[in-house]
């Protein structure tokens, strides 16, 4: 038997950060599900660990044109999606995140040093989440968010996305996730702000910010 | 059709496919969510199957034993310790030639406790008399599991459907499931020639001597011997049908020209690949293999995608304490048969989900290529990311 000899690399890798109950995992799903539903190869994850309320959870999306073979960890994401402002205080948030890489907020843009060439895209997604569905949940709010900042994956892509993965939970709740991700989606192109010159946080960046290894920048 | 499906639920689809008659499990991650799913499948009638929820593992197994020689198609799924409290009955699973199929979902065992993914579980079960297949990917794992029953069936054989925990069992990827026509095509009904029946009154099990003990020990093994003609008929007969391949007995990658192969097990193929492409890229002679098929031991197969290669690398995510690399040894056991003289390199890496990633397998590559293959002291170096090492 023969493996097949693989074209091409992947297009998009990206981190979705929050806490347990936040929805963090379901958000990778989704993101991966309009991905594929767009024609493209996705893969979505999660960090394996004990799940429990309230602790830090992340979560892996691939997008690729061709067959994704890797089931290794993903170092280095092209975007990354935090749903909880209170885990940049305690957690290394960008590590890895690629030159000029998207950082999709759930809050005020905090004060970062300039140079880095992130793009910050922050939204009161937990607000937002509130009105529709009754409870501070970000998370399809922030998809709308990255898909209108990026076109990775089309608004009518995760609405399917919505409706097949929480058909389960019964209409009401996808209709209101599906008004949470327009509202989302609209709210992107109002909400980035330019970078703050201020000092570095060392709490903030813990020394990872632009930690990325030599193998995989050359990926 | 498709779709993207977890590798737990694409698993249990597969499963469902398979049309099992008892379902019998105990909790264990990372395989819960294949049997959570059998569950729901069972309580909305989707599935014509008996559900047991056993008291243990032990009771799992013990439970799917006696459905077999009951003549019953039967499903279980477990990992890691759970694995191992079943150690007694997988043995008596396969003596009494009982054709159940497992899932294995590949973790690590303790102590100390950790529930990542390696192959450490179904390893030390690897002398039990189960055919062992390790799957590299979620569909892999569906197509496997239709192989797996007819394989057990026709050969009075258990398998054991290895998978990597986490690493297949919680990503969501891209997987076609055959329909329940397909399966029922490839699959036959289960009949079981030497069921257990009252109006037909045999003892199953009994006690054996010295006098014929050994000869079923030489028939099992021979019967293993003999099964991997059927896995690659099947399989054959698989791609056939539905247009792909579950993978054979081993699976190579850019072996044309090789001098230095990695063989390596599971989902690490994908990885192994990757640093495969990079080095060619800058002209190193470099391929891949993949045992699909760890037990039985597929001599021959291997044997054949190795000529006129110079250089084995046997990475693998198991060890056996105070010997080393255990498919590295029985390699090297095998081309010492052969009278073939091709160093093998055993690298131990991956334990407790610490992660092999191209980058890593690079650099056992090139340390080999510059024969400093020992300063590895046997084991894969970290992935590093500024120096910082990443455990995954």
């Amino acid at each position: 038997m023969t493996m097949e000899t693989k074209a091409e690399m992947d297009l998009h890798d990206i981190r979705l950060h929050g806490r347990g109950g936040q929805g963090t995992v379901s958000a990778a799903a989704l993101l991966a599900l309009a991905a594929f539903e767009d024609g493209f190869e996705s893969q979505a994850f999660p960090k394996f660990g004990s799940e429990r309320r309230g602790a830090p959870v992340e979560a892996y999306v691939r997008i690729s044109s061709s067959t994704i073979r890797a089931h290794n960890q993903l170092y280095t994401p092209d975007a990354v999606v935090i749903q909880d402002a209170s885990l940049l205080r305690s957690e290394p948030l960008l590590r890895g995140l690629k030159s000029g890489g998207l950082i999709v907020l759930n809050g005020e843009q905090p004060a970062v040093s300039e140079g880095d060439g992130f793009r910050w895209l922050c939204l009161p997604a937990s607000e937002i989440g509130e009105r529709h569905l009754g409870r501070p949940l970000p998370n399809t709010v922030l998809l709308g968010a990255l898909a209108a900042a990026t076109q990775w994956v089309s608004l009518a892509a995760l609405e399917k996305a919505v409706a097949n993965h929480l058909a389960r939970k019964g209409e009401e709740v996808v209709k209101a996730n599906i008004e949470a991700l327009r509202e989302g989606y609209e709210s992107s192109s109002i909400s980035t702000p330019p970078p703050i010159s201020t000092p570095p946080q060392p709490l903030f960046f813990k020394g990872e910010a632009e930690a990325v290894s030599k193998e995989e920048q050359a990926r | 059709m498709k779709q993207l499906l977890e590798g737990s639920q694409a698993v249990a689809e597969a499963v469902r496919l398979c049309r099992p008659q008892v379902v019998a499990a105990y909790p264990i991650t990372p395989q819960t969510h294949i049997i959570e799913r059998l569950a729901q499948h069972v309580a909305n009638g989707e599935l014509d199957a008996e559900f047991i929820n056993a008291e243990s593992e032990f009771g799992a197994a013990s439970i799917v034993l006696g459905a077999v020689a009951a003549g019953a198609r039967a499903f279980t799924a477990t990992a890691s310790q759970g694995l191992l409290l079943m150690t007694e009955v997988l043995y008596n699973i396969a003596g009494l030639r009982l054709p159940v199929v497992m899932v294995c979902a590949n973790r690590a065992i303790g102590a100390p406790i950790n529930i990542f993914s390696d192959h450490q579980d179904s390893m030390a079960v690897r002398d039990a008399g189960w055919i062992q297949l390790y799957v590299g990917s979620n569909q892999e794992a569906v197509d496997t599991m239709v192989q797996a029953y007819r394989i057990a069936e026709a050969c009075e054989l258990p398998v054991m459907v290895c998978m990597d925990g986490f690493l297949l069992t919680h990503t969501f990827e891209p997987v076609v499931l055959p329909s329940q026509a397909e399966v029922d095509g490839y699959l036959p009904a289960f009949q079981f020639a030497r069921t257990l029946d009252p109006a037909r009154p045999m003892t199953l099990g009994g006690a054996s001597e010295a006098d014929n003990y050994q000869p079923y020990r030489v028939a099992q093994h021979d019967a293993m011997e003999n099964v991997q003609a059927v896995i690659e008929a099947f399989d054959a007969d698989y791609e056939t049908q539905f247009g792909r391949t579950g993978g054979g007995l081993v699976q190579g990658y850019r072996l044309d020209g090789a001098i230095t192969v990695v063989l390596c097990m599971g989902t690490l193929m994908g990885a192994v690949a990757d640093a495969v492409d990079r080095q060619r890229d800058q002209g190193e002679a470099v391929g891949a293999l993949r045992l699909r098929c760890f037990r039985p031991f597929p001599v021959q197969a291997l044997l054949d995608h190795l000529k006129g290669v110079q250089r084995i690398i046997v990475l693998e995510k198991a060890i056996s304490i105070g010997a080393g690399g255990i498919v590295a040894a029985e390699l090297r056991a095998a081309l010492q048969q052969a009278e073939m003289t091709i160093p093998v390199e055993s690298v131990i890496g991956g334990l407790g989900g610490r992660d092999l990633t191209p980058a890593v397998i690079e650099a056992i590559f090139q340390q080999a290529t510059d024969e400093k293959i020992d300063t590895l002291n046997r084991f894969a170096p970290d992935h590093r990311v500024n120096g910082e090492v990443q455990h995954g």
